[in-house]
C-alpha cells in the first residue's frame, strides 16, 4: 500500500476492500466464478440489500480504464470508475457507462454457433468447437490469428502458442487504431527521438497548446485521463488558465473547447507546423534551426487558409508560454504526406524544447508485463495479411476482438477475401459483421463477465497494468476465449500443450503476473501469489506509485536535420475533401447499445443516425436543406447519407462521422445510417497507415428526406418556422 | 374543526436562503462529453426512446447538454458545453400548479420531489418548468429481456403517463445520510455524489451541502464567475454555473 494513505482514503480501501475480499481471498477454482442463484438462496458473500462491488477493466476502448462494478444479487447494476486506476482515477466517459447495455443487450450470441457463413446456422456444442480448434492448432502453418487491440492477456497467449507451435504471429487492428494513425506517431517518434514509441503528451501542465486535430476530448488514445489533463491545463498552477488552440477543417467537440479553433486545409499541418517552427525561433532566438530554415510562411498561410497575422499571433503565443506544447492528432497523420507532418509536429516540440519538461513530450514508461509497444496494424500491413488470405494461405482464420468487415476499409477487400479461406472462426460476443461470415461463432464472455489485463499504454506516467475479473457469472452459453484455446491445446498435444500447461485462464493470468509479486514500488506489495492475486483482484490491477516516464533524448539533434514537407495531394476527383471522424459517443463498437445511440452527439445533437456535415453557404450552393439526402461518391464506393447544415466547417470539406451503418450487430445497430470507411482508398502514407483524410468526394442531390433525430430545438438555430410576425 | 390548516405542499423559501444540497457546474471545464448523460440514465432506469420518439422531442434523458452557434463562418463560435437538469428551485414555479400534489418540496432534503404514485400525467409542471427540465413517459417503452437485469433496485421505473425529472440521486443522499447517521455524524463534504458529477471526467460538476459554508460546493456558488439560469425569475435555483473560459479570450 502507498505510505502516504490519509485516514479517509484508508476508509474508502477498507470499505473496498471489505466488499471485494471476502469473494476473493482464497479462491480456488471451483469459486472462479460467482454464480447466478435464485433470491431464496443467495451468494454467500451478499448482504440482503447491499451492493458487492468489483473492480475491472473496461473494454469498450483500449485504453484500460478502471471500473467498479456495482453488483446485487448477482447482476450487474452500474459501472462506475475505479478511484485507484491511475488512467481514470474513478472517472469513465458515456461509453464505459453503456458498457452494460453490452451485456445485457437482447442480442449476443448465446452459445457456441455452426455459424455456415450464414447458410443455415444449427447450435453447436463446446466439445466439438474444441476439437475444431485443435485441429486447426495442427495445421500451424495455414493458421491465422486477427485480433482487437483488447484484452492483452488473450493476445500474450495466442503469441504465445502461436510461438510454440509455429504459426504466425498474431496480428491486431482495430479502427480507432486506423483514426489515431498511430504507426504514423511510432515511426515519427523513431526518426525525431530515436525510439518507435506511442508518446504521452503532458497537456495538464502545459500553458499554451496547439492541437492539430487531435480530439484529445473525444477518443483519442486515452480520452478520460487527457481529458483530466485539459482539465487541470485550464486551472494552471496559480490560476493561470492554459490555452487550447485547434487546427482543424471543422470544429470538433474538441475545437469547441478551444480558445481558438482555426480551419486549416486537410494536408497544410505540417506547411503549419514548420511555419509556426520558423516564425517561433525567428522571435525567440533571432534565426531558425536547419529544421526549420527553408520553411515558406506564404505558402503555409496560402495551402491552409489560415491568414499570415494568425500565424504570427500563434507564434507569439508559443513565444510567450513558459511550457509550450503541439500535439499531432489522427486525421493530421493520415494524409498522403502524413509522416512528413508527424516529424515536423514533433520536431516543433523538440524546438519548443519541451520533450522531458512538464507540460511536454515523454516516452510512455516501460510495462511492467512488456516493454514492447505493440500497437494496430497499419493499412499496407493489413493489405499484405489481406493478400495472404487471397492466395489461399490461410486455411483457418481466428477472429477476436474486432469486426474486420466494418472496421477495416472496404477498399481493401477483407470482405472478399475471406471467401478464400478455407475456415474462418469468430469469437465474437455480438453477431457482428465479420461473425455473420463466419463458419463457426464461439462466443468469448463479455468483458464484465471475463478475467484479464490490459497494459496501458499511455495516459498516465505510472507503469502499470489494468486487471478485469468477472463481476458478475456469464449470462450465457459462453465461454473464454482464453480457455478454449487452452483445451484444444491441450486436445491437439505437442508442442502446443507444452507451451500451454495451464489448467484455465486465471492460471495462466497469475503465472503472467507472477512477476510482479514482491516488485519494487507497487502500489501494493504481497509475499506470494495467492495474496498478490487477492489484492490485484481488490484494487483492479497494479501499478508504481510513482510516475516513470521516458525522458526523450536531446534536441539539438532533432532540430539540426532537415524536414521536407509539402502539401499532401489528395486521392480521387471531386469537388470536396471528406473528413470522417470517428464519433465521440459511439466510437467504433458503441452502435449496439441503445443508450449510446440516443445520446446526443455533442456537436450536432443527433441521436440514432448518420449525417454529412456541409458548411451553410456550400448547401445554399448545393440546394440541399437540412435533412436532404445526397448520395457522396468517392472513386472507390458510394453512401447516401442526410445532410446537417454544419456552422463550423470549411466550405470545401464535408465530414461523416464514423460508427453507424452496420449491416449486422444486433437491432440496434442494424440497417442505421452509413458506414463512411467504404468511401476510403488505398492510399498509404510513409509509415503505412491509410490516408483516409486526403480523399476527394462528389455530392449529388437525390431530391430524397430523410429526416434526423436531433436534441437541439431547430427553431432556435437556423430561425426554421420563425415568421416575420414573431 | 373550525378553519384547519390545509397544508400547501410548496417550499417554505425566504430570500436569500442556500437550501441543504447543491452543485456547481464549471462550464469552462465541461467538454460537453455526455458521461453525465449516460451515468444519469443507468443510475435512474431511464429509458430509451428510439429514433421517431426522441425525434418528436421525446428522449427521456434527465440531463441534456446545451450548446449554441454564434456568427457565421469562420467567425463561428459554440458556446460553452452547459449541462442542464432540474435545478431544484427553493421557490420552484413547477410545485403550485400540480393539481394532485406530484410536484412536491421536501421540507427535509429541500429538493423537488417528483411523487410517481401520485402522479395523472396532467403536465401542468413541465408546462410551468422555466427550465424544460421535465421529461413525460408519452409510452411504456421497451427494454427487452434481458436489459432489465440492470435496474437499480434503489429507484422506481416509472411507466406511462408519469411525469419524472432529475432527484439530485436522492437514493444516494439518503443511504449517505444513514450511513453518516448509523455513525453519530454529519455526512461529510464529497461523501456522496450524484451519478452525473461521479463520472464527470473534466470534474466540471461538484455537488455537496449548501449548508455548509466551507463545502466545495458553496465556495464556488459564491464565486464571482458563478451564474445562476433566469436568475431574474426568482426561483431560487440551486445549480450554480460557472460562466467565462472558452470563447474569445485569446491574447
Amino acid at each position: 500500500m502507498t505510505n502516504k494513505l490519509s485516514r479517509r482514503d484508508f476508509l474508502k480501501l477498507a470499505s473496498l476492500g471489505a466488499a471485494t475480499s471476502a469473494v476473493l481471498t482464497g479462491c480456488g477454482p471451483a469459486s472462479r466464478y460467482v454464480t447466478r442463484e435464485p433470491y431464496t438462496k443467495m451468494p454467500e458473500y451478499n448482504y440482503n440489500g447491499q451492493s458487492t462491488y468489483f473492480a475491472t477493466t473496461c473494454r469498450e476502448c483500449a485504453a484500460g480504464c478502471g471500473l467498479v462494478v456495482r453488483t446485487m444479487q448477482g447482476r450487474a447494476l452500474k459501472a462506475e470508475g475505479n478511484k485507484h486506476n491511475p488512467v481514470n482515477l474513478g472517472k469513465t466517459c458515456a461509453r464505459g457507462q453503456a458498457t452494460l447495455h453490452g451485456m445485457y443487450n437482447p442480442d449476443r450470441v448465446q452459445s457456441p454457433l455452426k455459424q455456415a457463413r450464414g447458410n443455415n446456422p444449427t447450435d453447436t456444442d463446446w466439445d466439438t468447437a474444441i476439437s475444431i480448434v485443435a485441429e486447426a492448432l495442427n495445421n500451424p502453418a495455414d493458421t491465422a490469428f486477427l485480433m482487437g487491440l483488447a484484452p492483452d492477456h488473450l493476445f500474450d497467449l495466442v503469441t504465445d502458442l502461436c510461438k510454440a507451435i509455429g504459426a504466425p504471429a498474431p496480428i491486431r487492428y482495430g479502427a480507432l487504431g486506423m483514426f489515431e494513425a498511430r504507426a504514423t506517431l511510432g515511426e515519427a517518434s523513431r526518426a525525431v527521438f530515436a525510439r518507435p514509441d506511442m508518446l504521452f503528451f503532458d497537456i495538464a501542465n502545459a500553458d499554451t497548446v496547439i492541437s492539430f486535430g487531435a480530439n484529445f476530448l473525444e477518443t483519442w488514445v486515452s480520452p478520460v485521463a487527457y481529458t483530466r489533463g485539459y482539465s487541470q491545463m485550464r486551472r494552471g498552477p496559480g490560476g493561470k488558465r492554459g490555452r487550447l488552440i485547434q487546427i482543424e477543417p471543422r470544429l470538433s467537440q474538441t475545437a469547441a473547447k478551444a480558445d481558438e479553433w482555426l480551419p486549416g486545409a486537410p494536408g497544410s499541418e505540417g506547411l503549419v507546423a514548420v511555419a509556426l517552427g520558423k516564425l517561433y525561433a525567428e522571435k525567440k532566438f533571432g534565426s531558425a534551426p536547419t529544421a526549420f530554415e527553408a520553411a515558406d510562411i506564404n505558402l503555409a498561410a496560402e495551402a491552409s487558409g489560415i491568414p499570415l497575422e494568425k500565424l504570427e499571433h500563434l507564434a507569439d503565443l508559443l513565444a510567450e508560454a513558459e511550457h509550450p506544447l503541439v500535439i499531432p492528432g489522427g486525421a493530421t497523420l493520415a494524409q498522403e504526406n502524413g509522416l512528413e507532418t508527424a516529424k515536423a509536429i514533433l520536431t516543433l516540440n523538440a524546438l519548443l524544447d519541451n520533450p522531458g519538461k512538464p507540460g511536454g513530450v515523454y516516452f510512455t514508461p516501460a510495462n511492467p508485463l512488456s516493454n514492447k509497444y505493440q500497437r494496430a496494424a497499419t493499412a499496407n500491413e493489413m493489405a499484405e495479411f489481406i493478400g495472404k488470405m487471397n492466395s489461399g494461405a490461410i486455411k483457418t482464420l481466428f477472429v477476436h476482438g474486432v469486426n474486420p468487415v466494418f472496421e477495416l476499409p472496404k477498399s481493401l477487400g477483407f470482405e472478399a477475401a475471406l471467401a478464400k479461406v478455407g475456415q474462418v472462426i469468430s469469437f465474437a460476443t455480438f453477431p457482428d459483421e465479420t461473425a455473420m461470415l463466419a463458419d463457426y461463432i464461439l462466443p468469448d464472455h463479455h468483458g464484465l463477465e471475463s478475467w484479464g489485463y490490459q497494459r496501458v499504454v499511455t495516459g498516465t506516467g505510472q507503469s502499470m497494468v489494468s486487471g478485469a475479473q468477472p463481476s458478475v457469472a456469464p449470462f450465457y452459453n459462453t465461454r473464454a476465449t482464453a480457455d478454449v484455446l487452452l483445451a484444444a491445446a491441450t486436445k491437439a498435444g505437442g508442442k502446443a500443450a507444452a507451451a500451454l500447461p495451464f489448467k484455465d485462464e486465471v492460471e495462466f493470468i497469475q503465472d503472467k503476473v507472477s512477476v510482479l509479486v514482491g516488485a519494487e514500488g507497487g502500489f501494493y506489495n504481497a509475499a506470494d501469489l495467492p495474496a498478490f492475486w487477492a489484492l490485484f483482484q481488490q484494487f483492479g490491477g497494479w501499478w508504481k506509485n510513482d510516475s516513470s516516464l521516458g525522458v526523450p533524448p536531446q534536441t539539438a539533434n532533432a532540430i539540426s536535420k532537415e524536414l521536407k514537407v509539402s502539401a499532401a495531394k489528395p486521392e480521387g476527383e471531386g469537388e470536396f475533401h471528406l473528413f470522417v471522424y470517428p464519433s465521440p459517443i459511439l466510437a467504433e463498437a458503441g452502435a449496439n447499445k441503445p443508450w449510446l445511440q440516443e445520446t446526443p452527439d455533442p456537436t450536432t445533437t443527433v441521436m440514432w443516425n448518420s449525417w454529412i456535415e456541409i458548411n451553410p453557404v456550400t448547401a445554399e450552393e448545393l440546394g440541399v436543406e437540412d435533412d436532404d439526402v445526397v448520395t457522396v461518391e468517392s472513386a472507390f464506393g458510394v453512401v447516401e447519407v442526410t445532410v446537417y447544415k454544419y456552422p463550423a466547417i470549411r466550405p470545401d470539406v464535408v465530414a461523416i462521422p464514423f460508427g453507424q451503418g452496420h449491416t449486422a450487430y444486433g437491432r440496434y445497430a442494424e440497417n442505421r445510417g452509413v458506414n463512411p470507411a467504404n468511401l476510403f482508398g488505398t492510399t498509404t502514407n510513409g509509415a503505412g497507415d491509410l490516408a483516409f483524410a486526403g480523399m476527394k468526394v462528389k455530392i449529388q442531390k437525390t431530391g430524397k428526406k430523410r429526416p434526423l433525430s436531433r436534441l437541439e430545438s431547430k427553431l432556435g438555430v437556423y430561425g426554421i418556422g420563425m415568421s416575420e410576425e414573431h | 374543526m373550525a378553519n384547519p390548516k390545509i397544508p400547501e405542499f410548496k417550499a417554505d423559501w425566504k430570500e436569500g436562503e442556500e437550501g441543504r444540497w447543491g452543485m456547481a457546474i464549471d462550464m469552462d471545464l465541461c467538454t460537453g462529453c455526455q458521461a453525465c448523460v449516460a451515468a444519469c440514465s443507468m443510475e435512474n432506469n431511464v429509458p430509451f426512446v428510439g429514433e421517431e420518439m426522441s425525434g418528436y422531442g421525446r428522449q427521456m434523458a434527465w440531463l441534456r447538454v446545451e450548446r449554441l452557434w454564434e456568427g457565421e463562418y469562420p467567425e463561428v463560435k459554440m458556446t460553452p458545453f452547459q449541462p442542464v437538469m432540474c435545478q431544484q428551485c427553493g421557490s420552484a414555479p413547477c410545485e403550485p400548479v400540480c393539481p394532485v400534489f406530484a410536484t412536491v418540496h421536501s421540507q427535509v432534503e429541500q429538493l423537488n420531489l417528483q411523487v410517481y404514485n401520485r402522479c395523472v400525467g396532467t403536465r401542468y409542471c413541465a408546462n410551468n418548468c422555466p427550465y424544460v427540465v421535465r421529461v413525460f413517459n408519452w409510452a411504456d417503452y421497451d427494454r427487452p429481456e434481458p436489459l432489465p437485469n440492470q435496474f437499480n433496485p434503489d429507484v422506481t421505473v416509472r411507466r406511462r403517463g408519469v411525469m419524472e425529472k432529475c432527484t439530485f440521486c436522492i437514493q444516494r443522499i439518503h443511504k449517505a445520510e444513514d450511513q453518516a447517521k448509523s455513525e453519530g455524524r454529519e455526512v461529510v463534504d464529497g461523501e456522496v455524489a450524484p451519478a452525473c458529477a461521479q463520472a464527470c471526467p473534466a470534474d466540471a460538476i461538484v455537488f455537496g451541502r449548501m449548508d455548509d459554508p466551507e463545502s466545495r460546493v458553496s465556495k464556488l456558488s459564491k464565486d464571482g464567475r458563478a451564474v445562476h439560469l433566469l436568475e431574474e425569475l426568482g426561483t431560487n435555483p440551486r445549480v450554480a454555473y460557472l460562466k467565462g473560459g472558452s470563447n474569445g479570450n485569446l491574447g
